[in-house]
């Protein structure tokens, strides 16, 4: 009791109650629009010559694991259609591949709709990971309680919430293929599900976006998503097929930070953000702190 | 002094120690080039997928004279692409009322290189799994046709022409009230923003894949057929 005391009596004087910090490292590894590029791209392509493909991949991701106790692996959507293998194979071996991966979570773009809601129902057999879908309602469809919302990764004694957000499927994917599939406003549901995340105590909120980087209209993007939202930490992003040589930061609805990634497209490049964490007790109400160095 | 913090303290201890949480986050780029080693395990699954999917695309079809090309306003992959969907949907039906195929420029991943074609290579002309589809439409929608390949400086179409911004169909006469275009279902559906589809006035279904009429065609062809003349003129 008394020792609670000096170290109240410290706060007086300095920032810091305890000395004594815990610091957690989870590092977080990111993929979108893969489209189906199993192998790496042919020697002769124009601009990529023998880059990405899955096998290299896996071998990048073990080698990270072996060094970090905390990875999350995701994906920002566009699993499907690019290469022979999804027109042959409907997408399974994609997603056999990403559970030998160790994916944790993804979310759905576009083109993972190409083989219908069956198709994609199909092939989800395959994949030992969660779709997260927070904006599409697949209630009235064969999807109906075969995706969540969101998620929540336990890591040391911190939490770490993803939540997926999907782009507006009209005029972009057949009506055929998603059916009675129906899209809710994903800055609306973005909100909603990013705040329960907070409350739940997530130290960081995680948003798998498959809006798109940017546009040079009004349509929603990540950019929109970023500056409209509030409680996202950071953006993980696709469909656009931006390289990012680095995430760009932007505020959000109240002023704070939010990271925006993406890398590309074929699973050419693979994202990598390392969260550290370190939380001190506090007499006070909680506060949080985000920087990115 | 002291000891009212104290006291305070304390009271605040047993009601609730939060916590200020401080996070830094680090962000890096994996490049994925040749460097990177493969792994065994994944190159095992891979093989039989590989392999059986090698068996079926790597069989020559047929041989392009030329290196095609897919451009605005004309190109010979415009051109071919048009024409062999043309070919293989008409070659044995009467036409009675006017009869051309529209495609788009941005549906064709791919052209046909000089040399051997394969099945694969055909897929990457057109990796989508589109159905071909017959749309009717009333002569009244032509200038919304007319209006959108100006707009977007032209796509490929068989025939018929875009003559100074008029299209030209073969076999339309004084007494034609509607016409028919051969497209994908994906096009009549809105991609691309062809909206002049919405007036369509009735649909056949072929249930056939875009692709493997391209396919088919190739077969026939044996030696690929080269047009270069432009379909396209504002």
């Amino acid at each position: 009791m008394v020792s609670s005391g000096l170290f109240f009596a410290g706060n007086l004087f300095g920032k810091t109650i305890f000395t004594q910090q815990k610091k957690t490292k989870v590092t977080i590894l990111h993929t979108n629009d893969t489209h189906s590029n199993i192998e790496p791209l042919p020697d002769n392509h124009s601009k990529f010559p023998n880059m990405g493909g899955v096998s290299k991949r896996f071998e990048v991701i073990k080698a990270i694991r072996q060094q970090e106790e905390h990875v999350i692996l995701l994906d920002a959507g566009d699993i499907f259609q690019g290469t022979p293998y999804f027109n042959k194979y409907k997408g399974t071996l994609e997603m056999k591949l990403m559970s030998e991966l160790g994916y944790d979570a993804a979310t759905m773009g576009n083109h993972d709709f190409d083989a219908g809601l069956e198709g994609f129902f199909m092939a989800s057999e395959h994949a030992q990971f969660p779709f997260l879908c927070a904006n599409y309602d697949f209630s009235k469809t064969v999807l109906k309680d075969k995706t969540k919302p969101y998620t929540i990764f336990k890591k040391g004694k911190h939490s770490i919430g993803v939540f997926g957000i999907g782009i507006e499927l009209e005029g972009l994917v057949p009506a055929s293929k998603f059916e009675q599939t129906i899209y809710l406003n994903p800055i609306k549901v973005a909100n909603e599900v990013a705040a329960i995340l907070k409350k739940e105590g997530c130290d960081v909120v995680i948003c798998l976006s498959h809006l798109g980087f940017e546009y040079q209209t009004d349509k929603v993007s990540d950019r929109v998503l970023a500056a409209q939202t509030s409680n996202i930490d950071i953006i993980l992003g696709g469909h656009t097929h931006t390289f990012m040589e680095k995430p760009i930061e932007l505020n959000n609805s109240e002023g704070k930070p939010v990271l925006i990634n993406q890398v590309g497209w074929g699973g050419l490049h693979l994202g990598r953000i390392d969260i550290e964490i370190s939380s001190e007790k506090s007499l006070f109400k909680k506060q949080e702190s985000i920087s990115v160095s | 002094m002291i000891k009212t913090f104290i006291v305070i303290c304390i009271g605040a201890g047993l009601l609730a120690c939060s916590s200020v949480t401080e996070v830094i986050l680090k962000p890096s780029i994996v490049k994925l080039d040749a460097t990177f080693p493969s792994n065994s395990s994944i190159d095992s699954i891979v093989k039989p997928y590989k392999d059986s999917l090698a068996k079926e695309m790597n069989v020559v079809i047929g041989t392009s004279p030329i290196n095609f090309m897919t451009a605005r306003p004309k190109g010979t992959m415009n051109n071919w692409f048009a024409d062999a969907i043309f070919v293989n949907q008409t070659y044995n039906v009467r036409l009675t009322d006017p009869v051309m195929c529209l495609f788009n420029v941005g549906g064709i991943r791919s052209s046909f290189n000089k040399g051997s074609i394969t099945v694969g290579d055909v897929f990457k002309v057109m990796p989508f799994d589109n159905e071909l589809v017959w749309v009717k439409l009333p002569i009244s929608s032509i200038n919304s046709i007319e209006s959108y390949l100006t707009k977007t400086g032209g796509e490929p179409l068989a025939n018929a022409n875009l003559v100074q911004g008029k299209l030209q169909l073969n076999g339309f006469n004084s007494q034609t009230k509607f016409f028919w275009v051969i497209t994908s279902d994906y096009l009549m559906n809105g991609g691309d923003k062809m909206d002049f589809f919405q007036q369509k006035i009735e649909v056949k279904f072929t249930y056939k894949l875009l692709r493997s009429a391209l396919i088919e065609e190739v077969k026939r062809q044996g030696l690929l057929v080269v047009d270069s003349t432009s379909r396209v003129t504002f």
